[in-house]
């Protein structure tokens, strides 16, 4: 769960560095888009259920790192701040952390059959 | 002994406990609070609005095109989405991903648009405006705090509907949490 809210915070300053660091518009504009978009994957994968939500982080991660040359950056500053963020939150967001809980075989067991909830479920005497 | 707790098959723990749901309420009823404050600013109940941070920022955007793009201020159906949030929260009993998978799996659909329309809406300030707005925000972060917790009832219920299938049992009866099916699927 830390390397989740490490990532909230990571996408937090990339809301807020524009305006701290002074960035040109066009990076401005792209932080500004995916820091949200970051933060809230985070967020939303801090509990066990939802942890899987943490990989979707991969994705706008991957395009900080493609962003300032494929957009052109001018100036070095947000270069550097979108590179390294990218390269730290898709780092972070492969750390799966600890699920204590069961949950009757997850996500999967939706549309997979003989998961373990089935299987828990025909053990128990009918009412 | 599962069953008297309520805790689904496979769980170690039961996602309808009170324990579980009473935190998602009772942010619900916050961010309720702040939209409907919001709200009463933009259909000009209050000439001001709060703003601790970033000066004019939040006139600005309280008062933009894209607030005015409903017939209803933006706010006034977040507020909306919030008392849904709630109301879906609290009904029924700690059985209820079994007992009621309707008011759950409408719980859990309720909860997800409002977290997507905040962070939209957390875009758009800076990209189109220019601007912050710090109770926008603040409703944004709980809406999107309380998505993950929503989640586990939400997947519990779909396990029960999916053994509900399984065992050839009507999906609507058992949707709707008609008597007749309660006996036949665990």
């Amino acid at each position: 769960m830390w390397a989740q809210i490490l990532n909230a915070l990571l996408g937090i300053w990339l809301m807020a560095s524009p305006s701290i660091l002074g960035f040109e518009k066009v990076a401005a504009n792209n932080d500004h888009i995916v820091g949200p978009i970051i933060a809230s994957f985070a967020i939303i994968s801090w509990w066990e259920s939802t942890r899987v939500v943490r990989l979707y982080n991969v994705l706008p991660a991957a395009w900080l790192l493609l962003a300032p040359w494929v957009l052109g950056y001018q100036s070095t500053t947000p270069i550097i701040n979108d590179m390294l963020i990218g390269a730290l939150v898709t780092g972070l967001s492969l750390v799966k952390g600890n699920i204590t809980e069961t949950y009757g075989g997850g996500w999967s067991a939706i549309w997979k059959s003989d998961s373990l909830h089935a299987r828990e479920a025909r053990k128990q005497p009918r009412v | 002994m599962s069953e008297k707790e309520g805790i689904p098959p496979g769980w170690s723990y039961n996602p309808a406990a009170w324990g579980q749901r009473m935190p998602i309420v009772g942010l619900a009823m916050v961010g309720f609070g702040i939209a409907t404050y919001m709200a009463l600013f933009q259909l000009k109940v209050f000439d001001t609005v709060w703003e601790p941070f970033f000066g004019n920022d939040s006139r600005k955007i309280l008062t933009s095109s894209v607030s005015e793009l409903l017939p209803i201020p933006d706010a006034a159906l977040g507020a909306i989405g919030y008392i849904a949030d709630a109301l879906t929260g609290v009904i029924g009993g700690t059985r209820r991903w079994r007992t009621m998978p309707w008011i759950v799996i409408m719980f859990g659909l309720a909860v997800g648009p409002l977290g997507f329309i905040s962070i939209l809406l957390v875009i758009l300030q800076p990209v189109m405006f220019d601007a912050w707005c710090t109770l926008c925000l603040c409703s944004a972060a709980i809406s999107v705090i309380m998505i993950g917790p929503a989640m586990d009832e939400f997947m519990a219920s779909l396990q029960y509907m999916r053994r509900v299938k399984d065992a050839k049992v009507s999906l609507w009866k058992a949707f709707w949490g008609y008597k007749e099916v309660a006996g036949k699927v665990i």
